[in-house]
C-alpha cells in the first residue's frame, strides 16, 4: 500500500518536474507574460513537494522495519540505532538519488528567489532538465518492455519473483533485514554523502547560467549572480571531500586520507573545473575577458559531475572501486543523461562560438589577467589527468584488453608538478591581481618572501631530513605560496578585509601541498628491535622464502605479550596491558589498552583500539572480524595504531572451528582427536592457584539451595570459587554444586557445570577431600599448554596529517570569505 | 600563422602524447594464472578459494591463501604483509604481483568489499529465512 503511493508521489514529482521544464523553457523563449514562469515555478515546488513526501514515505517505513520493501530490507536491520536507520536512506543508489533531488529542489527555491531576468528562466530550464533525468532514475516505470528507473520502494516480491521462498509464499515478509555494513555505522555516514550531493546540485547552477547566457546571449553579465553560487558549490564539495578523506582516515586501517579511488575522483575533478571556472568568471568580471573560459569549464564542471555519475552507478568500474554501485540497470539512463547535458553544453557553446566575445588585444605575460587565466589552465590540466586515469575502463580498452586502473604513481607522477606550477602563480597571480608590475617591480617586491622562503626551505629541509632534491624543489613552491600569498593577504586586510578570500584560499592551498608531502612521504611504521633487524636484512638481501627467491617486502607488524614492555621504534617503551570485551557499540567488541611511554621523559599515553565482529556478515558459526584503528591526533604528527590479531581472537576463532567440526554422537571431532582439555585441581580452602591466564580461589563453602537437589541426597553444598582473569581484569564469582545421593543402592555424585561463556570455561565443582579441608575442581576449556596473551601491532608515526587538514580548512575560510563578499556585492547591486 | 598559437598548439601535442604514453605504460591488462607464467607483472581477478588452507606466518611475515581465478584456476598467493582487514568480506580480489613456480608472488593486493551498494545473492535469502 504505502509502496504504491510511494511511486504515486515519486510519478507526480516527475510529471511535475517535466511540466516545469517545458514552461520554463517556454517562457524563457517567448519571453513575454509572467504567468508562464509563475506556473512553472509552482510546478518546480510541486515536484519538491512530492519528492519530499515519497523520501519521508521511504524513511518511515525504514524507521518502521518494513522488511517487505527491499530497499528496507537490503539496507537496515532491526538492531541499527536511529541515527544510522535515517542515514540508510542514502545507503542505497534510489537513495541518494532522492537526497541528490532533494538538495537541486532547494537550490531551485533559491535560484528562484533570487535570479534576475533575463537569466531566471533560462536558469531554471536547464535546472529543471537535470531533475527530468534524475528522477527518471527513481520511475520503476515499464514501458513496452523498456523499463526506466528503479523504483525505491519495490518489494522483495517484486525484486526477487524467481526466488523459491517468494514463489512458496508471495506474502513473505522477512524478521529481519541484512543491515547496513559496519564501516557505514558512523557518524559520518550522516554528513558526508548529503554534503556530497548538495554540491553537486549546486555545481549545476553555473553550468545552468552559462547555457542562459548563451540562450540569451548576455555574456557578460552572468557572471555576477553566478559566481557566489559556483563559489558555494566548491565549498560544499570541498568539505565534502575533506570529510570523506577524514572518514577513510579514521576508520580504515590503510591509514590514509586519499586513495585516488574512482568515487574520490568523482568529486575532486568537478571541484577542480569548479575552480577553473570560477578563475575565469573573476577575470571576465575584472577585466571582461576570458569570456569563453567562463562559459566554457562552468558548463565543463557539471559534464564532470553527470560523466563521473555515470561511471561509477553504471556498472563500468565494477571491478576497481572499492565504493563501486550494484548495477540496478541505470546505464542507458545514464548513459543518456551524460549525452543531453553534452551536447546541450557543448552543442549551445559552438552555436553562439563566433558570438562570444572576444579580447580585442592579447593580454601581456605579466598581467593578472594572463596569471589568473594560465592558473585556470593548470586546473583544467590536472582535472584532465584524473579523468583519464578514471576512465581507463573506457580509455585504456583502445590499448589493451580489460585495462586495469592506472598504478597510484601515475596520478602522483602528474599532479605534483602540475601542483607545484599552480603554487608559484598563485603567488605571481596575487601580486599582480592588485598591482600592476614590469618584470624589475615584480622581482624587487617579490624579493622579500622569496628571502623567507629559502629561510622556511631550509628549514624544513634540515630539520625534516630530506634527502631527495624532488621533494626539496616541492617544499620550495609550497612555502612560496604560504609566504607569497601570506604577505599579499596581510597587505589587503589592511585596506579591506573582506577581499582576502582569494589570498586565504592560496595560502590554505599551499599549507596543503605541505602537509600532503610530509604525511605521504614520510610516513613512518613503528616497529621493534627485531622487526627492525629483520627489515635491516631484508633490505641487504639476506632474506630469502621457502623457494630461495630474496624476500624484498619490509615486515610492518610486530607483536606484544601481556605487561612484557618493548622498546619500539628507540622512542617508546611499549606495553600491552589487556583488553576489555566493551560489547560496546557491538556486541563482543573488545577495547585493547596498549601503553606508549617515551623514553626521553614525556608523559605516557594510552592507545586503545577496538576489534569487533561484522555484524552483517558474521554467522553464528564464522566470524568474520575487522578493526576500528585509533588515531591519537598531534599538532606535528599523529599515531596511527589497530590490532592485526589477539589470542582472544585467535582462541574465538578456534573454538568455532572445533564446534564446527564436532560431530553430536561421539564428542570426538572429525579428525577423531579428543577433546582433552579438562584438568583437575584440589584447592584447600582459602587457596589461590593460577592456571593460564586465571586466578582461581576457593574461599569457602556455602550451604545449597534443597530446591535443586535429588530426593535422595546425602551431601549437598556449594563452594564460593572467585575467578580473575588477568589480560580483561575481570572477575567473578561462582558457585559450583557438588552432591551426592543414593539410587539403587548406589551413591552418584552430581556436578553440574557452571560455564563461563565468554571464556568458553567451564567449571565443576567434582569432589570433596575432607581430611584436608579442600576440594577438587575440575576444568573444560583450559589449555594445556598456557600461551601468554598477546596482540599483534600496526603503528605507524603520520608527520603533519593536522596540517593536511589546516591546509584544508583555510581554503574552505578562503572560499567563505569570497562568497560573503560576492554576495554582499550582488545585494547592493541589485538595491541599486 | 601567430607565434603564440604554434606554441599553444606545439605544447598541447607535446603534453597530450606525453600523457597517453604515460597512461598507456602505467595501465595494464587483466589475466588468469596460466597467462600470469610467462609475465613478469600482472594483474588477476578472482576470489578467496576457502576450502584450502590460508593464514599469517610469524616466521616468514607472510599471508598465504588461495584463489581462484576468473576461469577456474586455483593457485597459492604469497602476500608479504598481514591479513587484510575484512579480508573476509571482500567479494573479489585482485592480485598485482609474479607468478613463480606456480605460486603467485603478491607486491599488492586489491579487495573488493561489499560496501554501501550490495549486491544481493540467493544466500543471503536462506538466512533471512532461518528466522
Amino acid at each position: 500500500m504505502e509502496g504504491f503511493i510511494g511511486n504515486l508521489f515519486v510519478a507526480v514529482a516527475f510529471l511535475s518536474v517535466l511540466g516545469s521544464m517545458v514552461l520554463y523553457g517556454l517562457s524563457a523563449w517567448k519571453d513575454e507574460s509572467k504567468a508562464l514562469e509563475k506556473a512553472a515555478d509552482w510546478l518546480w515546488i510541486s515536484k519538491g513537494v512530492f519528492l519530499s513526501a515519497a523520501s519521508a514515505l521511504l524513511v518511515y517505513l525504514i524507521m518502521n522495519h518494513r522488511f517487505e520493501y527491499f530497499y528496507v530490507w537490503n539496507y537496515t536491520s532491526t538492531d541499527l540505532e536511529p541515527l544510522y536507520l535515517f542515514s540508510a536512506l542514502w545507503g542505497g543508489q534510489e537513495g541518494s538519488f532522492m537526497v541528490w533531488i532533494f538538495m537541486a529542489f532547494v537550490v531551485g527555491l533559491g535560484l528562484m528567489a533570487w535570479t534576475r531576468k533575463p537569466y531566471k528562466q533560462p536558469v531554471m530550464f536547464v535546472m529543471a532538465l537535470t531533475q527530468v533525468f534524475l528522477i527518471s532514475m527513481l520511475l520503476g516505470w515499464d514501458i513496452f518492455g523498456l523499463k526506466l528507473g528503479a523504483s525505491p520502494f519495490r518489494t522483495i516480491a517484486q525484486e526477487m519473483p524467481n526466488a523459491p521462498f517468494i514463489q512458496a509464499n508471495p506474502d513473505f515478509v522477512p524478521a529481519d533485514g541484512t543491515g547496513l555494513n559496519d564501516l557505514l555505522q558512523s557518524p559520518w555516514m550522516a554528513i558526508h554523502p548529503p554534503i556530497i550531493f548538495l554540491g553537486f546540485s549546486m555545481m549545476t547552477v553555473p553550468f545552468a547560467f552559462a547555457i542562459a547566457s548563451l540562450w540569451k546571449r548576455e555574456y557578460h553579465d552572468w557572471v555576477r549572480p553566478a559566481l557566489p553560487w559556483t563559489l558555494a558549490a566548491n565549498l560544499s564539495l570541498l568539505t565534502a571531500i575533506f570529510l570523506g578523506g577524514y572518514w577513510a582516515y579514521e576508520t580504515l586501517s590503510f591509514g590514509g586520507y586519499w586513495a585516488w579511488d574512482p568515487v574520490e575522483n568523482a568529486s575532486l575533478v568537478p571541484w577542480l573545473f569548479g575552480t577553473a571556472g570560477i578563475h575565469m568568471m573573476i577575470v571576465q568580471r575584472k577585466s571582461s575577458r576570458a569570456h569563453k573560459g567562463a562559459i566554457f569549464f562552468s558548463i565543463l564542471a557539471y559534464i564532470a559531475i553527470v560523466y563521473q555519475t555515470f561511471l561509477t552507478r553504471s556498472g563500468v568500474l565494477a571491478e576497481q572501486s572499492v565504493h563501486s554501485f550494484v548495477d540496478l540497470g541505470l546505464y542507458n539512463q545514464l548513459l543518456m543523461f551524460m549525452l543531453v547535458s553534452l551536447l546541450l553544453g557543448i552543442g549551445i557553446y559552438l552555436y553562439r562560438y563566433r558570438e562570444i566575445p572576444s579580447p580585442k588585444k592579447e593580454s601581456t605575460i605579466l598581467s593578472r589577467e594572463f596569471m589568473t587565466f594560465t592558473g585556470g589552465m593548470m586546473l583544467f590540466i590536472l582535472g584532465i589527468v584524473i579523468i583519464l586515469g578514471t576512465s581507463s575502463p573506457i580509455i585504456g580498452r583502445f590499448i589493451v584488453d580489460n585495462p586495469t586502473p592506472p598504478e597510484i604513481q601515475f596520478y602522483n607522477n602528474w599532479s605534483m608538478p602540475i601542483a607545484m606550477i599552480m603554487a608559484v602563480l598563485t603567488v605571481i597571480g596575487q601580486y599582480l591581481f592588485w598591482q600592476k608590475h614590469n618584470w624589475e617591480s615584480l622581482a624587487s617586491a617579490l624579493i622579500t618572501p622569496l628571502l623567507l622562503t629559502s629561510v622556511a626551505s631550509i628549514l624544513s629541509i634540515v630539520l625534516g631530513d630530506v634527502r631527495n632534491i624532488y621533494y626539496m624543489v616541492f617544499i620550495f613552491t609550497a612555502w612560496f605560496t604560504v609566504i607569497g600569498n601570506g604577505a599579499m593577504m596581510i597587505d589587503i586586510i589592511r585596506k579591506n578585509p573582506g577581499l582576502i578570500g582569494g589570498t586565504l584560499s592560496h595560502v590554505g592551498f599551499g599549507v596543503l601541498l605541505l602537509g600532503i608531502l610530509a604525511s605521504s612521504a614520510y610516513n613512518e611504521v613503528l616497529l621493534d628491535q627485531r622487526m627492525q633487524n629483520y627489515n635491516d636484512m631484508v633490505a641487504a638481501g639476506e632474506v630469502f622464502d621457502e623457494q630461495g627467491f630474496p624476500i624484498r617486502e619490509k615486515a610492518e607488524t610486530f607483536m606484544l605479550e601481556l605487561d612484557q614492555p618493548k622498546l619500539v621504534a628507540n622512542r617508546y617503551m611499549v606495553t600491552y596491558e589487556g583488553y576489555e570485551i566493551t560489547n560496546y557499540p557491538r556486541p563482543e567488541q573488545q577495547q585493547y589498552r596498549i601503553r606508549f611511554e617515551p623514553v626521553d621523559g614525556g608523559r605516557p599515553f594510552y592507545m586503545t583500539p577496538d576489534v569487533y565482529p561484522m555484524q552483517t556478515t558474521s554467522t553464528a558459526d564464522n566470524i568474520e572480524w575487522s578493526v576500528e584503528p585509533h588515531v591519537r591526533t598531534g599538532l606535528t604528527s599523529d599515531i596511527y595504531l589497530y590490532v592485526a590479531g589477539s589470542s582472544y581472537v585467535e582462541d574465538r576463532n578456534q573454538r568455532l572451528r572445533r564446534n564446527r567440526s564436532i560431530t553430536p554422537a561421539s564428542g570426538q571431532d572429525i579428525n577423531g582427536e579428543e577433546e582433552n582439555n579438562q584438568q583437575t585441581i584440589e584447592f584447600s580452602r582459602g587457596q589461590t592457584i593460577e592456571v593460564g591466564p586465571y586466578q582461581f580461589t576457593f574461599q569457602d563453602f556455602r550451604p545449597a539451595n534443597e530446591e535443586n537437589l535429588p530426593d535422595s541426597t546425602l551431601i549437598g553444598v556449594r563452594s564460593l570459587i572467585e575467578v580473575f582473569h588477568r589480560p580483561t581484569s575481570s572477575a567473578f564469582e561462582i558457585e559450583p554444586l557438588f552432591a551426592v545421593y543414593t539410587q539403587d543402592g548406589q551413591s552418584w555424585t552430581y556436578s553440574p557445570p557452571l560455564e563461563i561463556e565468554q571464556f568458553g570455561l567451564g567449571i565443576r565443582f567434582t569432589g570433596i577431600v575432607p581430611d584436608r579441608d579442600s576440594i577438587e575442581l575440575t576444568f573444560d576449556g583450559l589449555r594445556e599448554e598456557y600461551e601468554e596473551d598477546w596482540v599483534v601491532i600496526v603503528a605507524e608515526k603520520k608527520p603533519f596529517v593536522s596540517i593536511v587538514w589546516l591546509g584544508t580548512f583555510l581554503l574552505m575560510a578562503g572560499f567563505s570569505v569570497s562568497i560573503f563578499r560576492h554576495w554582499a556585492r550582488e545585494k547592493n547591486t541589485e538595491k541599486k | 600563422m601567430k607565434p603564440k598559437l604554434i606554441l599553444g598548439v606545439v605544447s598541447i601535442v607535446l603534453f597530450t602524447s606525453l600523457l597517453m604514453y604515460n597512461f598507456g605504460t602505467s595501465i595494464s591488462t587483466y589475466v588468469n594464472f596460466e597467462q600470469a607464467e610467462n609475465r613478469t607483472s600482472s594483474h588477476v581477478v578472482g576470489v578467496w578459494e576457502r576450502s584450502e588452507e590460508f593464514g599469517f606466518s610469524n616466521e616468514t611475515m607472510q599471508f598465504s591463501f588461495h584463489m581462484r581465478d576468473e576461469d577456474g584456476n586455483v593457485r597459492r598467493v604469497v602476500y608479504p604483509r598481514p591479513k587484510p582487514n575484512n579480508f573476509e568480506q571482500a567479494t573479489q580480489l585482485v592480485v598485482i604481483g609474479e607468478m613463480r613456480n606456480n605460486v603467485f608472488y603478491a607486491n599488492d593486493m586489491l579487495m573488493k568489499c561489499p560496501s554501501k551498494y550490495n549486491d544481493p545473492s540467493e544466500a543471503d535469502f536462506v538466512n533471512a529465512e532461518e528466522f
